[in-house]
């Protein structure tokens, strides 16, 4: 039974909120009992739900209250937090992405009391553009590159197929059964149209388009023979893509949720050597949902172009689209720490120098940046991989005295880990505060030191070599002073 | 010929979406626009079988963890009770289920074999709730093995998958383990020099439990705690067996098409036609 109860009240419950606004509330508190409580904290954020892992994301966190309440104390707090300007709020059926403001009290030796509230967002910029990697055209040297890659494999398969059966009949049988049809199936689905129609050439004109748009892309070939035709198509498609589970459990769902087939030509002849262009134009509709991509959450659009041929396989062609906001594309955001050593983009030459040095570099002065300022901005930034990546690749090989709580040891941390000491030990620890997780890598002569520490604080001197993103957890070498 | 899926992610309803360039914040938007319209109904903020994260699939579990904990552990006569331990909280010295404190027995082990989707991992994590001294591991498919952290007890989730030279490691611990395996480990844990308890998991599912946990992600999904929500009765579950038999994965995902397919209706929520 929590000790309190919590209740959100926003200002604008039904207001829309664009990307970078501002939400204005109170957050309630009414204490059922005397209590002591460490931090009341509310968030804005993000999280999906429905079929796919849940993806979450933080805008920004505010503390509103530390200290103690008596039973029966009522007490209100204005909160004003900044809303996520990616991604939109949607609803399908497969994925939906909601943004929220939550709120936790902190009590100590008792369940942590929460309240949520949703809050409609949409967005007038999308991520940065540069980020997503779309094929926009396929032809050229990439059909051949792809019929010379096919055929080599080809290749390579009945010579190992022919060896096999020579050593190991038996063996054999059972690979050709294997490899046999995949192969066939590959050159059905690859060559096979390709020897009817030449190298074809198709391209998204219009890789980026808002909705209400018009998508224009290009599609050409010149058939190498004459052959009928029951259609040549363009079909624009939306889909929910996600995965539930991980590993051998990792299931992925699928739901199309619009198509729009465009028929750029009927039945018809193609004569050999008389070329083939078609300019597609059409308008994608004003209400569709953006494009995003949340870790095992995708929305995606593409383009198939489609050669229909009777008694033949058919020709096809998957264009990736992205569909966003009008807007500009939004700047990356750049890490904008107190202190420059932190900033990668324009950090002193002394931080990256010593990053770049390594792990046996000298340690810069240590009035330039303290380790708890460096944990500050990772325990700020530990959900955003990108940005961790960003900040630990500017403070690696930076030796900085450490104060750590141990949590447990490591039974097995990878052979393949090459930050630990031989017959060392790897250890899972926090920095003191922030509580940033950490991984120290220790070495045997301070086995003593740290198992005398216990649970108690205890003080070392280390540095950093990484980032372990599986835990999210500093990666920190142990030096013998 | 353009045409939309029949699903709610028709762009024109709930997917929030701008209809034209004009934005007018502080209107008030229709009732597409408005989250808790798509479930209103149903007095639900989400669709309740849809994916957890692991904290939330933990808390939900209905699991007997008494059981698993008293094979391979003990809790010591005339001790004090301890007081809960919440998650935020650094674990003391000494685990606890409850309000009783529990010392796991070293080379002990807990081996859960079954199928996928009858309730493995929700055990081990329940039992990982349950003791904030505890390490989950999860052994990915053909992927190295990941960091294995002590812990009290150890629980291994897909057992089978440690290679000889780090079961070897693990194994000559001698720290408690709860293991989930679709292959028997106990001849090896027994050469280790360990006492091995087996269950065999999703043999049989009770009406009673299928409703309890299914009633239970209901109950995490409601809206207004002031309003009731809808719920699987005993011959819902029923049915649910017979169609599906012990596969609560299975039972779930049916489950999730069918409160999808009446999101936007505004009558009552009907599981099983």
């Amino acid at each position: 039974m929590a000790k309190c109860d919590l209740s959100i009240e926003l200002d604008h419950p039904e207001r829309i909120y664009v990307g970078g606004d501002k939400i204005t509330g109170t957050l309630h508190v009414l204490a059922d009992a005397d209590v002591k409580c460490k931090g009341l904290e509310v968030t804005s954020g993000w999280r999906t739900h429905g079929r796919g892992n849940i993806a979450r994301g933080t805008a920004e966190t505010l503390t509103l209250f530390v200290g103690e309440w008596t039973a029966g104390q009522r007490e209100a707090y204005r909160f004003e937090l900044e809303v996520a300007d990616w991604p939109p709020s949607y609803h399908g059926n497969y994925i939906n992405v909601d943004h929220y403001v939550d709120a936790r009290a902190k009590i100590p030796w008792a369940f942590d009391p929460k309240a949520s509230k949703e809050f409609v967002m949409r967005p007038v910029s999308g991520p940065d553009p540069g980020d997503a990697q779309v094929a926009t055209a396929v032809g050229g040297c990439i059909g051949y590159g792809l019929v010379a890659l096919v055929l080599g494999l080809m290749v390579v398969a009945f010579g190992f197929l022919i060896v096999t059966f020579v050593v190991n009949p038996f063996a054999g049988l059972i690979a050709g059964g294997i490899v046999i049809p995949l192969v066939g199936f590959f050159a059905a689905k690859k060559l096979l149209p390709k020897w009817l129609l030449g190298n074809v050439h198709a391209e998204l004109l219009t890789p980026q388009v808002a909705p209400g748009d018009r998508i224009r892309a290009r599609l050409a070939f010149q058939p190498k023979r004459r052959f009928t035709i029951n259609s040549i198509s363009a079909q624009l498609t939306g889909t929910e893509v996600c995965v539930s589970g991980s590993g051998s459990n990792r299931t992925t769902h699928r739901n199309t949720f619009f198509t729009d087939r465009h028929e750029l030509e009927g039945q018809s002849t193609l004569q050999a050597g008389d070329r083939k262009e078609f300019n597609l134009d059409f308008p994608i509709p004003g209400d569709v949902p953006y494009s995003f991509d949340l870790a095992d959450n995708d929305l995606n659009w593409t383009i198939e172009l489609r050669v229909d041929i009777p008694r033949w396989p058919d020709w096809t062609q998957s264009l990736k689209l992205l569909v966003g906001p009008a807007g500009d594309p939004i700047e990356q955001p750049q890490p904008a720490p107190s202190h420059a050593a932190l900033d990668p983009v324009a950090g002193p030459a002394g931080a990256v120098g010593a990053a770049a040095a390594g792990a046996g570099a000298a340690a810069p002065p240590q009035d330039e940046i303290t380790f708890v300022e460096t944990a500050s901005h990772l325990w700020e930034a530990r959900y955003d991989a990108e940005q961790v990546d960003l900040l630990v690749e500017a403070v690696t090989g930076m030796t900085f005295e450490i104060d750590t709580f141990i949590e447990r040891r490591l039974l097995y941390s990878g052979e393949e880990d090459p930050h630990v000491y031989d017959d060392g030990y790897a250890v899972w620890a926090r920095h003191s505060d922030p509580p940033l997780p950490l991984v120290l890598y220790i070495p045997h002569e301070l086995a003593d030191e740290f198992e005398q520490a216990g649970r108690d604080l205890w003080r070392c001197r280390g540095t950093i070599v990484g980032w372990d993103h599986q835990h999210r957890r500093l990666q920190i070498k142990v030096l013998v002073r | 010929m353009t045409e939309f899926a029949k699903t709610s992610a028709s762009a024109s309803e709930p997917n929030l979406h701008p209809r034209g360039q004009e934005i007018d914040c502080d209107s008030a938007p229709s009732d597409a626009l408005q989250p808790a319209s798509r479930w209103s109904a149903a007095n639900l903020f989400r669709n309740p079988f849809g994916e957890l994260t692991r904290r939330e699939r933990a808390e939900l579990a209905v699991v007997p963890v008494a059981e698993i904990v008293a094979a391979i552990g003990e809790s010591p006569p005339g001790k004090p009770a301890a007081g809960n331990q919440t998650p935020s909280e650094p674990a003391g010295s000494e685990p606890v289920a409850g309000d009783v404190p529990i010392t796991f027995r070293p080379w002990s082990a807990y081996q859960m074999i079954g199928e996928c989707g009858r309730g493995k991992t929700t055990r081990m994590l329940a039992i990982g709730k349950a003791f904030p001294s505890a390490s989950y591991v999860y052994l990915p498919e053909d992927q190295p093995c990941p960091t294995i952290p002590a812990g009290e007890p150890l629980l291994i989730d897909e057992a089978q998958r440690l290679t000889w030279r780090v079961r070897r490691k693990v194994f000559a611990s001698g720290t408690t383990l709860v293991l989930a395996t679709h292959k028997d480990l106990s001849p090896a844990l027994r050469r280790a020099g360990y006492t091995v308890t087996t269950e065999k998991i999703g043999l049989s599912l009770s009406v009673g439990k299928l409703t309890e946990i299914l009633n239970r992600r209901i109950a995490a999904s409601r809206r207004d705690p002031r309003q009731p929500v809808p719920r699987i009765n005993d011959e819902d579950a029923e049915t649910l067996i017979r169609r599906f038999g012990t596969d609560v994965r299975s039972i779930e995902s049916y489950l999730y098409d069918i409160v999808q397919s009446q999101v936007n209706h505004h009558g009552e929520m009907r599981f099983i036609d």
